[in-house]
């Protein structure tokens, strides 16, 4: 019986190919957005979940309030492990590890002279409880040699690329250096195939910090006072542990090792495991590799999206065609067929229609992977397609969408009464009306939809335009951005360096200090303390380091008193006028000459001038108080601001310019690669998100938008051919074309202002929402609703004009001799 | 075979009852070939569908082979129909997507018969109503007459023991009529299916054994021969 069904099924199909067309169109656009939001949805969220007890371990993290100000660290003091192991109880392993800062690794080669490997990433320091609580499993050695001092444990994959002709029992014993820790190979496991945070691949003994200085010196492990997160320790709870009673006695310890200054707090907490690839607050170990979870979720919203909007396409065209369909549900039911069967037999139809979207997707969905390689995490590829998980999903979904979209036609079909339809009186069927006020509703709902959309993505980009081009108080192109190598800071190197650049002629001004007005990383922060007369007035004051060219590179007006000199070192600074006006200076004049009296600790620093306010991280974050000033330390001089002479017409010389600064840098810096940064290519970075968003809601727009447009066609055609026979003859009682077209687009145009209605106060909310995210923010216009709902009229009233029109224009002789 | 008590149906029309079928009562025996005659809008159409359950009165008793029709619930009754009712329309209703083979296989798919048991009946069918030749053929490249046939042939398939046929020729031209009232003749008698067709022309009405006549909705006359 299925057979026959399926066999009518493709009749129909074939004799309603447009019908056909516009219900695959619609659903495969649809499923194949579903599918890839899935691949991306299902890979950020089995990350580390198949690590055995997951649910156990925890990644202990620290939170400080300092002076009002709140932080979070993912690292831990170094003392705190051990005291751990020893103190805290409902703990079954505790692994603390650190992360070295790309060393150079180096590993015997022919003839006595080392292959050397430049600034590996992914090495940690960990001892025997860390391969307790994560699971590898060993291919060569045994974890205890990590007990001792100056041994190393290698994933296969590294193992491989330093030594390549080895088996990995030959590797053990063979000697591996990392900067000046020498290191002997005591075991190989494998590297972990499955979604992982955890892709550390060399893990040296922790207890070589005993044998060498430098390392004893990075790690801390007597200092309460000190957190880095390249230090950071996870713990496996016992089974029916309190995680609440584990923070205490953790907290307790920090407390009874350290005396915080008054007013500070600190305290650790533990954050489960599959939270790691998710929260940007502490972040992953690599935090490109984070996912945000509100954007997942975003994204299954639109996927559920463009599946009802095709859904919608499939409801409304099938239950117009009903009354052609009624003769067919009579006969059927005069011959014997339940209404059961009936069902069964439109499902089956839905289902074929369905499955011929699922695999038009599966098709799809590669060139879709390529299309948004830059949002797709690297680690999804176009073999999922083959996992079983994502052969369910697909299965899931094509019974969900066959009766999401066939439920109700086919309720509705089958419920024709059969001497209805034999006498013809289908069409004045009182469900007719309800069906075509259902088609109705539905229809708004697909305008609503699409019209959302369209708004979103207009203040989105406006926002954007706005903050990119927006005067943050200081010049934005043609600075060029160098750092001296991290690794490398001397100050006699960087003047040789810096010489060189001034020799360069494309180069107007240079300046050396620290980070870039508006940064988005590394804002140094202290408390400051002003005293006028007896009112004292203590500030959080952000700091930022450069030379006297500081200001006259980024052209940051002086709004009074002088620039900086190179000799007010530890004297005296520039402050901006936001933090003058915090002081109570009526004028920035007025500041000039005061002093701040605790700065820094108890510094007394001279404000010598007053600069504009100018943002110092993105919109996101609103000005605040901060000062320039000198100093004499390398990690606070190690960037080259230059300010380019503009290019003139044949526009090469800047490259020019660059090639040669490349070749400086080699001379001055042999071990390490020349990189350079335009000034206003990474306050574009500022919006990176945003500018995801903003190119998803493109897609989503445009997907939605065609999608209901389909639709939209399918119904005109539908109506102009019911309505043939009163266009011919209004037409012959004397109707003008125009008032043809007009008689047919004027519901269109009401269902859409409907629709606008219903959508604007959704979506001046939503935006409202997004934008509470600026600090400082574009407004949101009237315009962007006008434009979107205008936009949305003049495309449905285009797509079903065409088609009006044709019947308009049509012979009224023709369609009443037919009759 | 059936029989009708007191039967009738109204159409609310604002505050009055438009009777369409007023107080009729009627019994039908197995073999009998009844005619219903009377003017447009006397209700013919009507009863028969209350007849074949396609349509429900508003009052009376219905019994159809010993079953109390107007107790049972809406699954007995369309397994009751599906067991002994086959139905020729004046406008064949043939399925437009489906050939003639199928539209004649398909009443046998709802009453479950094996694939190969159905091919052996629609051959059989095919063949005593000599349309082999149109069986990939859709309804709209056959004649009316002989979509008539295939919509007979149809209603006869599944071996029905009432046939009710509305107005089964009036659509065809008298020479092609006559052909359908010889085959319903030799039905009824070779066969003993027991057939109530509704017709306007005396000389088909005459091919039956009794002829009601419809007034209003009230049986004017009845004869049997
Ligand atoms: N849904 C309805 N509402 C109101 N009246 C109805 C409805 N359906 C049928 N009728 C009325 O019932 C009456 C009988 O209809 P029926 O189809 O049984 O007549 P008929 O005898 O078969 O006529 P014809 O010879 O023209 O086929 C008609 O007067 C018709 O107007
Ligand atoms: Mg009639």
């Amino acid at each position: 019986m299925i057979r026959n069904y399926f066999k009518i099924a493709f009749r129909g199909f074939w004799r309603h190919k447009l019908f056909t067309l516009i219900n695959v169109i619609g659903l495969s656009i649809g499923i194949s957005a579903a599918l890839v939001i899935y691949l991306i949805v299902h890979f950020d969220f089995t990350f580390d979940k198949f690590q055995p007890d997951g649910n156990r371990i925890y990644r202990v993290v620290t939170h400080y309030s300092y002076s009002g100000q709140t932080g979070y660290n993912s690292g831990v003091c170094g003392p705190l492990a051990g005291a751990v192991r020893s103190q805290v109880t409902g703990v079954e392993a505790t692994a603390p590890f650190y992360m070295l800062y790309q060393p150079n690794v180096f590993v015997p080669g022919k003839g006595n002279v080392p292959v050397k490997f430049k600034n590996e990433d992914n090495v940690i320091l960990a001892d025997q409880q860390y391969f307790k609580i994560f699971d590898y499993k060993w291919l060569a050695g045994s974890v205890s040699a990590l007990n001792t001092p100056n041994h190393v444990v290698l994933t296969s994959d590294q193992a491989k690329k330093y030594f390549p002709a080895l088996s990995y029992d030959q590797m053990i014993g063979k000697i591996v250096t990392y900067d000046t820790i020498k290191t002997a190979v005591a075991g190989i496991v494998e590297t972990i195939k499955q979604n992982t945070d955890f892709t550390f691949h060399d893990f040296i003994s922790y207890s070589t910090n005993a044998a060498n200085a430098t390392i004893k010196d990075q790690l801390q492990l007597t200092n309460w006072g000190s957190t880095t997160s390249q230090s950071q320790l996870f713990v496996k709870l016992s089974a029916k542990t309190n995680i609440a009673h584990v923070e205490k006695q953790m907290t307790a310890l920090l407390n009874k090792n350290f005396k915080e200054e008054k007013g500070n707090t600190g305290g650790f907490s533990l954050q489960p495991l599959n939270d790691l690839h998710f929260n940007e607050k502490y972040g992953a170990f690599d935090s490109e590799h984070q996912a945000n979870k509100t954007t997942l979720y975003g994204l299954l919203i639109i996927a559920a999206f463009l599946l009802i909007l095709g859904c919608i396409n499939f409801v409304n065209l099938t239950t117009a065609q009903a009354t052609q369909r009624a003769k067919e549900i009579g006969i059927r039911k005069t011959m014997g067929s339940s209404r059961k069967q009936l069902v069964v037999q439109f499902l089956s139809e839905t289902f074929l229609i369905t499955l011929i979207a699922v695999i038009i997707s599966i098709g799809l969905a590669p060139i879709i992977l390529k299309l948004f390689t830059d949002f797709i995490p690297p680690g999804i590829k176009v073999s999922f397609l083959a996992q079983p998980h994502v052969i369910l999903f697909l299965l899931a979904l094509i019974i969900v969408m066959s009766l999401l979209s066939g439920f109700y036609p086919a309720i509705l079909l089958s419920g024709y009464k059969p001497v209805l339809v034999l006498k013809n009186q289908a069409s004045s069927n009182s469900s007719k009306t309800r069906n075509a006020y259902l088609r109705k509703s539905l229809t708004v709902t697909q305008f609503v939809i699409a019209q959302f959309f369209i708004m979103a993505t207009i203040l989105v980009s406006k926002q954007i335009y706005y903050a990119i081009n927006k005067d943050m108080g200081f010049k934005k192109d043609a600075i060029l951005i160098i750092n001296t190598p991290w690794k490398d800071r001397s100050t006699s190197k960087r003047d040789v360096f810096l010489n060189k650049l001034r020799s360069i002629p494309q180069v107007d001004q240079i300046s050396v200090g620290g980070n870039t007005p508006p940064s988005s990383n590394n804002t140094n922060s202290t408390e400051a303390t002003y005293k006028d007369g007896k009112k004292e007035t203590k500030i959080d004051l952000q700091e930022k380091f450069g030379d006297e060219n500081y200001i006259k590179v980024y052209n940051i007006k002086l709004l009074a008193g002088r620039n900086l000199r190179s000799t007010d070192t530890s004297k005296a600074f520039l402050i901006n006028a936001n933090y003058a006006r915090l002081l109570g200076f009526k004028s920035p004049n007025a500041a000039v000459g005061k002093q701040i009296d605790k700065f820094n600790g108890d510094k007394a620093m001279q404000i010598v001038g007053v600069v504009a306010d100018f943002n110092q991280g993105s919109l996101h974050t609103p000005i605040v108080p901060i000062a320039i000033l000198t100093s004499t330390s390398i990690y606070q001089n190690g960037t080259f601001h230059l300010a380019l002479k503009p290019e003139t017409a044949d526009g090469a010389e800047w490259k020019k310019a660059i090639a040669q600064m490349g070749a400086y840098y080699k001379q001055v810096y042999p071990e390490d690669d020349f990189d350079y940064q335009f000034f206003d290519a990474s306050i574009k970075k500022f919006y990176e998100s945003e500018q995801h968003t903003s190119t998803l809601l493109t897609w989503a727009t445009g997907l939605s938008i065609f999608i209901s447009c389909l639709g939209l066609l399918g119904l005109a055609i539908y109506t102009t051919n019911q309505r043939t026979k009163e266009i011919g003859v209004r037409k012959v009682l004397g109707a003008s074309v125009a008032q043809i077209v007009t008689l047919l687009s004027t519901e269109v145009i009401m269902l859409i202002l409907l629709a606008f209605v219903i959508v604007t106060p959704a979506a001046w909310w939503a935006m409202n929402k997004w934008m509470q995210s600026f600090a400082d923010r574009t407004s949101i216009s009237w315009w962007i609703f006008a434009a979107s709902g205008a936009g949305m009229l003049i495309l449905a009233v285009f797509t079903s004009g065409f088609q009006t029109v044709k019947a308009a224009i049509a012979n009224p002789v023709k369609s009443l001799r037919s009759e | 075979m059936l029989s009708l008590q007191h039967i009738s149906k109204y159409y609310q029309n604002g505050g009055n009852k438009n009777f369409v079928i007023n107080d009729i009562s009627l019994d039908i025996d197995e073999g009998e070939f009844v005619s219903i005659m009377g003017p447009s809008g006397s209700g013919k159409s009507t009863l028969l569908n209350i007849i074949g359950m396609l349509d429900e009165p508003t009052d009376g008793y219905h019994y159809f082979v010993n079953e109390a029709v107007h107790q049972l619930k809406d699954k007995q009754r369309s397994a009751l129909y599906k067991k002994y009712i086959g139905f020729v329309f004046q406008a064949y209703h043939l399925i437009d997507e489906l050939t003639v083979y199928e539209n004649i296989e398909t009443p046998l798919i709802y009453q479950d018969f094996k694939g190969a048991e159905r091919k052996a009946m629609v051959a059989d069918m095919l063949d005593r109503f000599q349309i082999v030749g149109k069986k990939d053929l859709f309804p709209a490249q056959l004649s009316g007459g002989q979509q008539q046939l295939v919509g007979i042939a149809r209603a006869l398939i599944a071996k029905p023991k009432l046939l009710l046929a509305d107005e089964p020729t009036g659509n065809l031209n008298s020479k092609q009529g006559e052909e359908i009232m010889e085959l319903f003749r030799k039905l009824n008698k070779e066969d003993g299916v027991t057939i109530i067709q509704v017709t306007h022309s005396e000389k088909n009405a005459e091919y039956g054994s009794r002829i009601i006549n419809l007034l209003d909705g009230r049986i004017e006359s009845s004869k049997k021969f």
